[in-house]
């Protein structure tokens, strides 16, 4: 059945950077693969100290509408470049991994700026304690507005955040009461923004008048803060939220609900998530192994990560392209296949738009469950949008990656006129590398025999190059991380 | 507020209000000139998000507001990045483009007259033009921000002589800014260079001064720069989201944080929209939001700077700090 082969090395470096991160350059997954697969995990988990993305102060300068970064245009355009230009990217792809989890979106926020704030926050904290994130997201003031905590008051409280954290953030359905998720929200009370009353009216009125939007931050108020004693999942205290959460994170529920949370990102598409109470993981001893991992290591979720990409359930071949990529996936890791950004364009916008038309519109997830992602990622239209993004960016010459690639074929064709199925091999290879079905490389090897001979040293050949390239990230393989 | 070595400005007024579609106010100002009656011109250079709001406005320090001219686009009159903006001697009106590479001029109540300038880095070509100022004969100094070097023009864009090249040393520049000019010497903000050097009108250096970081007295990519009839210098410290005045110089005076009061366009607004008049009985202006980080805190913070992007001095010594994350200009005067 499969007819291009790769090194087993390379593949699975290439199998953990597109898991880990967006995808990588040959270039990169030689200098990967030089370092060993347990280094280059270790290297991933604990980034260079001196993180490197393209400036905030060359984006600003160019980018005038990153003064106030408001617009989701701008906000999902600024995370686009640091997702494209970062050195750390499964930095960028855990912030990503907790933004679907605690999908907070621009639509009922309006402002852009709180979530950029707290996708900084997931930077920080995202490959850290579990408790240590849910008490950051417990005080973010992007998720106290979209879940209302503001309006969570000591005598009369507001469920939302309380019934959130524990269905869609820690336990899932079924572990837990009513009267908990009451008692829960009375841990929260107190737990709001500053300047509360004029904030929640400028986001209600959608107004950036008079003098644009004001960014939040955390403030707890003691005397709106219910000090009764509370009964939590079977424990009575005089209860605040740090101490909920430490009752939380103490529960197998919750290790069990984060194991399938990683695996449902990082290895295979999972159910959703209101069906985890009626449909068992996929890999039971494989969420297993990520539960211990989560208590072994004080709930730390770089440990569960290590656990997981060294594992034999993830790097086995059948986890290999077996999750659709999201859109985020497949745009940012077709820019950084192209050669990323030299500089600030304004091309950005339409690579932070084109994840929306594919069904991600960063920092928009469409409710407080996230995207669902696996098979819902793909329909008639987004595949077109799909296609039609990475076929531009491939066939651009002019881009450094194309160039990098069509320069890695005279390389190793130097003094060969090669005939379609070497030319198509190759390109495969380094675009992946991948497998292709007989049935697709024969239409591969047709398309460039059409083409004729192949001079790598012209204009026309480069342009051939390219045209093949197109039609190889058009390949349902190309869809596939 | 205001941290003082010498107190040489206090807070004035504010004029502004975010008008992001269009009508009296700004939208992501970034550059402020004055007409010799004291006419404001401000570029709105808004965003790709919101094109109405490209364009220029004109008012006063009065707060009326006289209209806007221009608008986003290509064609002659139009505008996409407008970077800089400064008046001749007959209060003709230019403006540069740093997307488009040119210079477009309108009369003194907004109507195109004509546009000048290309792409590129020889001589008279320009790539992200950015701050510009005449001499006192009308020569127009433009800061070619790409091409790291300031370039020399007639009025009618034709090309007279260039100075600078890239570098850190002395007569070189990395992405300049802003510009001014006073008594025979051009002063540039060397933006990724966080200085600010001062030439003769030949280009030969005079002196330069700052140095990176967030103390007082030092720069943080600089915007725009200033000078008053005694020779002090205004700093648009954009990255540290403050105003700062030193001596002829170059010894620190002044750090402004920005201490805004609502405008009487704000006011008018919320005279007319009460549930936001009554939301702001409880609201804090000035809230102690935890963060030192100048961004965060100007971000969080309505009454201080965000983003003092453009920096003007008037004839009777009021300073004009342009706030493009605010929408609007606060007025400082001799303390």
């Amino acid at each position: 059945m499969v007819t291009t082969q790769t090194t087993s090395d390379l593949a699975l470096i290439a199998h953990l950077l597109r898991r880990a991160g967006f995808g990588a350059t040959r270039d990169e997954l030689e200098a990967y693969a030089a370092n060993g697969y347990d280094a280059t995990v270790e290297g991933m988990l604990h980034p260079p100290a001196e993180r490197s993305y393209l400036p905030d102060d060359i984006l600003r300068r160019y980018h005038h509408d990153f003064q106030d970064i408001r617009t989701n245009g701008s906000a999902a355009s600024y995370w686009i470049y640091r997702m494209v230009t970062t050195n750390a990217p499964l930095e960028e792809k855990v912030a990503l991994f907790w933004h679907r989890v605690f999908a907070t979106a621009q639509t009922k926020l309006i402002q852009g700026k709180p979530i950029l704030s707290q996708l900084d926050m997931f930077r920080k904290y995202g490959m850290g304690s579990f408790r240590e994130i849910l008490i950051q997201i417990s005080k973010d003031p992007a998720m106290i507005l979209w879940l209302d905590n503001q309006d969570n008051h000591n005598g009369a409280i507001n469920e939302n955040y309380g019934r959130e954290i524990l269905e869609l953030f820690s336990m899932g359905v079924g572990n837990y009461t009513e009267e908990d998720i009451k008692e829960c929200s009375r841990a929260f009370t107190g737990w709001t923004i500053a300047n509360t009353d004029y904030m929640a009216m400028k986001m209600r009125n959608n107004t950036a008048r008079p003098y644009g939007y004001i960014d939040w931050h955390f403030e707890y108020r003691p005397d709106d803060h219910d000090e009764g004693e509370k009964t939590f999942l079977g424990k009575t205290g005089n209860f605040n939220g740090e101490d909920v959460i430490d009752i939380i994170c103490e529960q197998p529920a919750t290790a069990q609900f984060i194991a399938r949370l990683l695996y449902h990102s990082f290895v295979a598409d999972e159910p959703p998530v209101p069906q985890w109470p009626l449909v068992a993981p996929k890999d039971p001893a494989a969420i297993q192994l990520l539960t211990d991992s989560y208590f072994e290591s004080d709930y730390n979720i770089g440990a569960m990560l290590k656990t997981l990409f060294t594992s034999d359930f993830f790097k086995d071949e059948s986890a290999h392209f077996a999750r659709v990529k999201s859109p985020v996936e497949l745009v940012v890791g077709t820019l950084r296949q192209a050669g990323g950004f030299d500089g600030p364009t304004y091309d950005v916008y339409a690579s932070a738009a084109a994840c929306g038309y594919m069904g991600q519109a960063l920092l928009n997830p469409p409710s407080v469950e996230g995207w669902q992602g696996g098979d819902d990622w793909i329909n008639t239209g987004t595949v077109v949008e799909r296609v039609n993004f990475a076929c531009d960016l491939i066939g651009d010459t002019t881009k450094s990656g194309v160039q990098a690639i069509i320069a890695r074929l005279r390389r190793d064709l130097e003094g060969v006129m090669p005939t379609p199925e070497l030319l198509v091999d190759h390109c495969v290879d380094l675009v992946g590398p991948m497998s292709v079905p007989h049935e697709t490389r024969d239409v591969l090897v047709d398309f460039a025999a059409e083409q004729g001979d192949v001079d790598l040293s012209t204009g026309d050949g480069e342009a051939a190059v390219a045209a093949l390239l197109q039609l190889i990230v058009s390949t349902r393989e190309y869809q596939l991380a | 507020m205001t941290t003082e070595v010498t107190s040489v400005m206090k807070i004035a007024d504010t004029i502004g209000f975010c008008a992001d579609i269009g009508g009296r106010g700004f939208h992501l100002p970034n550059a402020i000139a004055i007409r010799d009656d004291g006419h404001l011109y401000v570029i709105s250079r808004s965003s790709q998000m919101h094109p109405k709001g490209t364009r220029i406005g004109i008012c006063d320090v009065d707060h009326e507001f006289y209209g806007e001219f221009s608008g986003r686009g290509t064609e002659p009159g139009q505008i996409i990045a407008p970077t800089g903006i400064a008046l001749d001697s007959q209060n003709r009106v230019f403006v540069t483009d740093e997307q488009t590479n040119r210079v477009t001029v309108f009369d003194t109540d907004g109507n195109y007259l004509s546009h000048w300038g290309e792409q590129g880095s020889e001589p008279s070509q320009l790539s992200g033009p950015a701050g510009l100022a005449f001499d006192a004969d009308d020569n127009l100094y433009i800061s070619d921000q790409w091409n790291n070097r300031i370039q020399k023009f007639t009025p009618d864009g034709e090309f007279i002589s260039t100075f600078g090249e890239p570098g850190t040393g002395s007569g070189q520049f990395d992405a300049p800014w802003g510009v001014a000019i006073d008594n025979g010497h051009i002063f540039v903000v060397d933006w990724h260079n966080d200085r600010i050097s001062k030439f003769t009108l030949d280009g030969d250096p005079v002196m330069s001064f700052g140095e990176s970081g967030t103390e007082d007295h030092q720069l943080n990519r600089p915007s725009d720069v200033a000078i008053d009839a005694e020779g002090r210098i205004y700093v648009a410290d954009w990255g540290n989201q403050r105003a700062k005045v030193f001596d002829a110089n170059g010894n620190f005076l002044q750090s402004l944080r920005g201490e805004a009061s609502v405008t009487k366009w704000g006011a008018d607004y919320l005279a007319a929209n009460a549930d936001e008049l009554n939301a702001r009985q409880t609201f804090d202006p000035f809230v102690e939001v935890g963060t030192r980080t100048p961004w965060e805190e100007s971000a969080r913070v309505e009454g201080y700077f965000w983003n003092p992007i453009g920096i003007e001095v008037d004839t009777s010594g009021r300073l004009y700090v342009v706030e493009a994350g605010r929408h609007r200009f606060q007025v400082y005067e001799r303390a």
